[in-house]
């Protein structure tokens, strides 16, 4: 095989989904750039890792040409994101601000950026990594659910775009999985055992977005949650309410 | 008015365009406070008499949100029935795509201004049970045309679902979806709808139709064609 390796960009790969991702592309024999604000917790093989928190606009500037010549990519996984739960009044400020930056605004920025500087190989992929919470409310947590809802609807819109360059661009939908993440932001009490293998939902996810598929939804549970989500928008947020909101 | 007694509405961006048309509807009935990102100077003359205006420049959204809780104490109100968040912008994409600070800006502007002010002005609402009402837009589903635009309206659209079941028995939310309408907004965005406009709907039947979905509280709500023709800026509710 004389053909050159497969190169992917992952965002927030350090940990959670990202990590499991960076996991099942090397596995594939990805090449796979790292972007996270903390350095990689797992060295089997080694990434090339930019540091970077994409709360911060003026670090994201610095490193967006690093992270336009570390390119061409064959597959990006904007998948960065954290959570802020709680009574949404009760929250710092300055709390609801980072949110929106690291989970909207820093991905479409990265997206642009990347899509118009032809960072993407021509056949390439690009995944954003929304939340099952846009198929309904997300009480407890209104600044995330804002932010994930704001990330689904730019990657639709870029979709016309991003053909012209070649590249699908394929929206995720993850629910509840088992990482340190969903632990801190979900209730006492809550079944961990119903929350999904992160492993498991970074290959779904991948092989839908190397399909070029518009969406994923990794797992039935999950896709009969947002067909539900969809026909009933007011009892399944209800629901919500009494399985977060209400128990902080 | 049998039924009702005078508002306290604060109606951001209610300097031009909806906010302004909104403004006027409602301005023999109520007591209303406008924001607006020009100065008192700029704005003379334009607003509806017995209204005040308050600079609130949503480009810093955190300020812009001290600068209404100030705005609306030196008004002398120490609550509020109606919170509008109307004020927003739209900057087309050249080629398809938006430059990082169009991004940025509209994220600001229409996204996180109106996060740090539903924040700022729950406590005022919650004292008379009023109604935090965030205008989104038809283009919350996607558009190709102006995709930063629509990833902020479809943000505003998640906080409201999510904060109209938070704070269910203290502050009602909603969020309306208006299409198009025949205000500068377009313009402003440096896009020229061309022959479509003549489909735009009057700001003013779209301010009449915003008027009596505040009114009846519920969410989300579309303002355009199929409202309008259901009689939507006529019948309905009264604020």
């Amino acid at each position: 095989m004389t053909r050159e390796p497969r190169r992917a960009l992952v965002t927030g790969g350090s940990a959670g989904l990202g990590a499991a991702a960076v996991n099942w592309l090397q596995a594939n024999r990805y090449e796979v750039v790292v972007l996270d604000r903390d350095r990689p917790w797992t060295g089997k093989t080694p990434v090339d890792f930019i540091r970077c928190d994409l709360a911060s606009r003026t670090e994201l500037d610095d490193v967006l040409p690093e992270l336009i010549t570390a390119g061409p990519y064959d597959l990006v996984v904007l998948n960065a994101g954290i959570n802020a739960t709680g009574k949404f009044e009760a929250l710092d400020p300055r709390v609801h601000i980072d949110v929106l930056r690291v989970n909207a605004e820093g991905p479409m920025v990265i997206a642009a950026g990347l899509l118009e500087a032809g960072a993407c190989r021509t056949g390439g992929a690009m995944v954003f990594v929304s939340s099952l919470s846009h198929f309904t409310g997300y009480p407890g947590a209104a600044s995330y659910a804002a932010s994930k809802d704001a990330l689904a609807i730019y990657a639709k819109s870029m979709r016309k775009y991003a053909a012209s360059k070649g590249v699908t661009l394929t929206v995720a939908f993850p629910g509840p999985l088992k990482t340190d993440h969903a632990e801190r932001h979900s209730p006492e009490g809550a079944d961990e055992s119903r929350r999904m293998d992160p492993d498991r939902a970074a290959s779904l996810i991948l092989a839908d977005a190397l399909a070029g598929k518009k969406t994923s939804i990794p797992g039935t549970g999950n896709r009969a949650f947002a067909a539900i989500g969809r026909i009933f928008p007011k009892p399944v947020t209800a629901l919500m309410r009494r399985l977060i909101y209400n128990r902080f | 008015m049998i039924g009702a007694k005078p508002r306290r509405i604060l109606i951001t961006g209610g300097n031009a365009g909806l906010g302004l048309a909104l403004a006027k509807k409602l301005a023999r009935r109520h007591s209303l406070l406008l924001s607006g990102r020009k100065s008192q100077n700029e704005i003379a003359g334009t607003l509806p008499l017995g209204a005040g205006y308050v600079v609130a420049d949503q480009n810093d959204p955190e300020e812009s949100a001290l600068a209404l809780v100030r705005g609306i104490r030196d008004f002398g109100w120490d609550s509020l029935d109606n919170a509008v968040l109307n004020a927003g912008i739209g900057i087309a994409a050249v080629d398809g795509v938006d430059s990082t600070e169009a991004i940025r800006q509209t994220l600001d502007v229409n996204l996180l201004a109106a996060v740090m002010q539903a924040q700022a002005l729950f406590p005022l609402l919650k004292k008379s049970s009023g109604t935090l009402t965030l205008v989104g837009s038809v283009a919350h589903k996607g558009s190709a045309t102006i995709p930063a635009y629509a990833a902020s309206k479809a943000g505003l659209h998640g906080l409201a679902r999510a904060l109209r079941s938070e704070w269910s028995g203290q502050v009602s939310v909603q969020v309306l979806h208006p299409g198009p309408a025949k205000t500068g907004i377009h313009d402003k965005a440096g896009y020229d709808p061309g022959r479509m406009r003549a489909l735009f709907l009057a700001a003013d039947d779209v301010a009449a139709m915003m008027a009596s979905a505040i009114a009846a509280r519920r969410s989300p709500v579309t303002l355009s064609w199929v409202k309008y023709l259901n009689g939507g800026a006529y019948t309905g509710r009264r604020l």
